[in-house]
């Protein structure tokens, strides 16, 4: 393997090298190949503006989300209580404009809402760095306490009556044609991109990811990172929800992040595949995102029944991390 | 190289030495030929010799790189031979695997025993073979339970075979490990440095146990750093250095003397000429008082500016620990430090950093290297703080990041294809350099080197030499260590040499030679 791979590098030095370009270009090729096969397939349906805003409205909760899981696992962070956090942000916000109509604002409710998702996330940060928990198994405790503790709240009832209407428009409302969720969505991933391209908290965070131990000795603080990381991690999976419940126009104390949490790990995986092998980007989560959309919006569109979107992307996920390894394995 | 023995004198070069050492007897079990290992740009083993017979304890001693580990490898079967002969009680073999060496009896017990330390005793025993079973299907746990009881009665251990290893004592870890070898059938047990781990009373327990074992006819083939062990238990001792046979003693021939400057070789002189000398050192940079935690007990020293310092002793004699305590990378329980006169309370390594403080790690692919990232991400690593915009957002301004970075690269010589480029694609040498250049970028005053050249070919060991000189002569204090006795002389002005946690000694200019820093290392009288 290790000859054959060497013999390899050293012979196509100057040409082409297949499976370091399918590495790095693989799934961005295969996202290409996707919108071209379905826009032959229905060239009526599927290659239209409408469709594609469909596609990124499809996926714009997804994103959110899978941005902000993005900033944890660069650190090296597994955030299991995305799905339960999802919950609680939709159902907090229904629940305090529901509640309190007179006193707390749409703006007020959405912050006290991703506020709570923070602190959470702070507490996931303390356990795994001050208790030594792993990220893991912390999250996978925190996400079934909220999840406890929203049915608790509720008595398991939905939240459908009394949302203000100003509340409705931030998942049903739209600017120049292009809707409310997209825009959030971008916005997140933007402002992700920034953070962890181009500051120093997301130098250090994927300095901590590549080697925890050459960055403390390196002085950074290891330990204040993963609250930090996390509750990133958290607002956005608290603002997926808080989209979707206004998406729904209802707060459900059950079960709304539950689609979206291996969904966003398959998003950020097959991210971690494309353009830079082995390392988590937002950019390369925006293509996992965008691959996932156009993959269950195409089969849907070509009358494909539902669980073969399932099985494409599960098949997907695995060829993708196959060939990002590949390259990971011959650099060593 | 003066020699007292007849033995030692032709060992070195001429087949007739072998033949004077080998009695063409039966008693020898094991007997290695010219043994040759060429791995691609280096010649680890060159031409050893080695006997090892029936019932004896064989001592076999180098410093590191000396060709210890090939030769194992080699006996054990891990690895084949490009030249030369292997032979099993007289019989020509050619090992292939490590199975066909464990058939024909060889054994090795590694530094960490290899155990599984969730597993029973009983359990560990028998990992490697296929267990006795019932209606062959479930394991026979009373026939295991009989056999282990029996081997553990064999080594002399009265354990329960039930006992879960993490809850044993090292020496009965070792003997654990010892009778899992005699329980596959083991006569010749190799031990790798096996009482790095124990206390001085544990190791006269498990040398009781070795002497009957050996009286019984298994053969030991016996490796450690520790030569006041090796006078203890060894039979006959062999000394390897740079991949040859440096000579091979009985206990009647061996003396502290002969077996130190065969380890280390010739006395090499002071090498350093570059360097003045300490006529030109500064002011004190880096005091210590009475600084104690973990191994290190009353660490004093003062390190000056331009001065290299080295730390010198056995792996385990708290040199290289006194370098994590200084950085605050384990915890003092007292005393006191200082750094250009100022007393310091160092928490965490992010305040030996901010103290101007820099330790470059001894594991670099675990410790310091940021895989996967560029050179320019691995050099900015500590300095970031310097590149920001603003202090609340933190933009990092790339630009002077990476003009800085490629600045300092071109200083220090870096061969790389560029600044973006992979870290990983660097060689082991360059690697190195580019974490000294992240320290020298820093602004730090004082430098700790742990085996800096530890993986480095032998050129860029020579340009790293130069650039510590170089970092001293800056004005910079430098306290060194290394695994590699010979070191010290080439790049230390001074030498202070630990033992048992303690500092037993100073060696200074010419008198910091690898045999002087050997004897304080070593310790004890000269016995013999």
């Amino acid at each position: 393997m290790s000859a054959s791979a060497g013999l390899n590098s050293s012979d196509r030095k100057a040409g082409f090298d297949l499976p370091a370009w399918l590495a790095r270009y693989g799934t961005l090729a295969s996202l290409a190949a996707l919108l071209i096969v379905f826009s032959l397939a229905r060239s009526d349906v599927f290659p239209t503006v409408d469709n594609l805003l469909n596609i990124m409205n499809q996926v714009s909760i997804l994103g959110t989300m899978a941005f902000g899981l993005t900033v944890c696992l660069v650190m090296g962070l597994f955030d299991l209580s995305i799905s339960a956090m999802a919950t609680l942000g939709g159902y907090v916000a229904t629940f305090l404009l529901v509640q309190y109509p007179d006193t707390i604002s749409v703006p007020l409710a959405v912050l006290i809402s991703l506020a709570v998702a923070g602190a959470i996330g702070v507490f996931n940060g303390l356990i795994v760095s001050y208790l030594g928990i792993s990220a893991f198994i912390a999250t996978l405790a925190t996400g079934s306490i909220i999840t406890g503790a929203m049915l608790g709240i509720s008595n398991s009832k939905t939240i459908i009556t009394g949302i203000p209407d100003e509340f409705l428009v931030i998942g049903q409302g739209s600017v120049f044609g292009v809707s409310n969720p997209i825009l959030i969505m971008l916005a997140i991933g933007v402002i992700l991109w920034l953070l962890l391209e181009h500051t120093q908290l997301g130098r250090h965070l994927y300095a901590i990811g590549g080697s925890a131990e050459a960055s403390r000795l390196s002085g950074i603080a290891v330990k204040r990172y993963a609250p930090i990381a996390l509750a990133i991690c958290a607002g956005c999976a608290g603002l997926g929800g808080l989209i979707a419940a206004s998406v729904l126009g209802a707060g459900r104390p059950q079960g709304v992040g539950d689609t979206y949490l291996l969904n966003a790990f398959a998003a950020v995986f097959i991210g971690a595949s494309s353009l830079r092998p082995g390392k988590f980007h937002i950019i390369g989560t925006f293509i996992g995102v965008m691959l996932i959309g156009v993959i269950n919006n195409g089969l849907s569109v070509m009358g494909v029944p539902t669980y073969w979107q399932y099985i494409v992307q599960g098949v997907l996920l695995i060829i993708a991390l196959f060939s990002a390894g590949l390259l990971t394995m011959r650099r060593h | 190289m003066s020699v007292s023995s007849p033995e030692t004198r032709p060992a070195l070069s001429a087949p007739e030495g072998a033949a004077l050492l080998a009695k063409p007897d039966s008693d020898t079990v094991l007997e290695v030929k010219g043994l040759v290992k060429e791995y691609p740009g280096t010649r680890a083993l060159d031409g050893v010799d080695l006997q090892i017979h029936r019932g004896e304890i064989h001592a076999l001693l180098g410093e590191n790189g000396a060709g210890k580990s090939t030769l194992i490898r080699l006996i054990c079967g891990a690895t084949r031979p490009t030249e030369g002969q292997i032979l099993f009680e007289g019989r020509l073999v050619e090992l292939n695997s490590p199975q066909q060496a464990q058939d024909l009896g060889v054994a090795v017990v590694h530094q960490h025993f290899n155990l599984v330390p969730q597993l029973s005793v009983a359990e560990n025993l028998f990992l490697s073979q296929t267990l006795p079973r019932r209606v062959g299907l479930f394991v026979n746990w009373t026939v295991i339970e009989k056999r282990a009881a029996k081997l553990l009665d064999r080594v002399g251990l009265k354990i329960n075979p039930w006992t879960e290893v993490s809850g044993l004592r090292p020496d009965e870890n070792a003997m654990v490990a010892i009778a899992k070898a005699i329980g596959s059938d083991a006569r010749i047990i190799i031990l790798d440095e096996p009482t790095s781990a124990l206390l001085p009373a544990e190791v006269s327990i498990l040398f009781g146990h070795m002497r009957r074992l050996a009286s019984e006819g298994h053969s030991f083939l016996y490796v450690s750093h520790r030569l006041a062990e090796v006078f203890e238990i060894a039979d006959r001792v062999t000394v390897l250095r740079d991949g040859r046979r440096a000579g091979a003693w009985t206990r009647e021939q061996m003396s502290r003397k002969t077996i130190i400057k065969a380890i280390v070789g010739g006395d090499k002189p002071w090498i350093d000429d570059t360097d003045g000398g300490r006529q030109d050192l500064g002011e004190p940079v880096f005091v210590a008082n009475g600084l104690t935690g973990g191994r290190v007990r009353e660490l004093s020293f003062e390190l000056r500016s331009g001065e290299i310092l080295g730390f010198a002793g056995l792996p385990g004699s708290g040199a290289e620990e006194a370098l994590d305590l200084l950085f605050a990378r384990s915890a003092a329980s007292g005393g006191q430090l200082k750094a250009h006169g100022k007393v310091l309370r160092l928490r965490s390594p992010r305040d030996a950093k901010n103290a101007g403080i820099a330790l470059v790690p001894k594991n670099r692919h675990a410790e310091s290297l940021l895989s996967g990232a560029s050179v320019r991400e691995n050099i900015s690593l500590p300095n970031l703080h310097r590149f920001v915009t603003d202090p609340v957002t933190r933009f990092i301004r790339r630009s002077k990041e990476r003009t800085e970075g490629k600045e300092i690269a071109t200083r220090l010589a870096i061969k790389m294809s560029s600044i973006e480029a992979s870290i990983d694609s660097l060689s082991g040498g360059n690697q190195q350099k580019a974490i000294l250049a992240r320290w020298l970028a820093s602004g730090a005053k004082i430098f700790m080197l742990n085996s800096p050249t530890a993986a480095v070919d032998i050129g860029a060991k020579a340009d790293i030499y130069n650039l510590i000189r170089e970092i001293a002569a800056s004005g910079a204090g430098v306290i060194f260590t290394s695994t590699e006795v010979e070191e010290f002389p080439r790049v230390c002005h001074r030498v202070i040499v630990f033992r048992d946690g303690v500092v037993v000694g100073e060696l200074t200019g010419a008198g910091a030679t690898e045999a002087n820093i050997m004897h304080l290392a070593v310790g004890g009288e000269d016995e013999r």
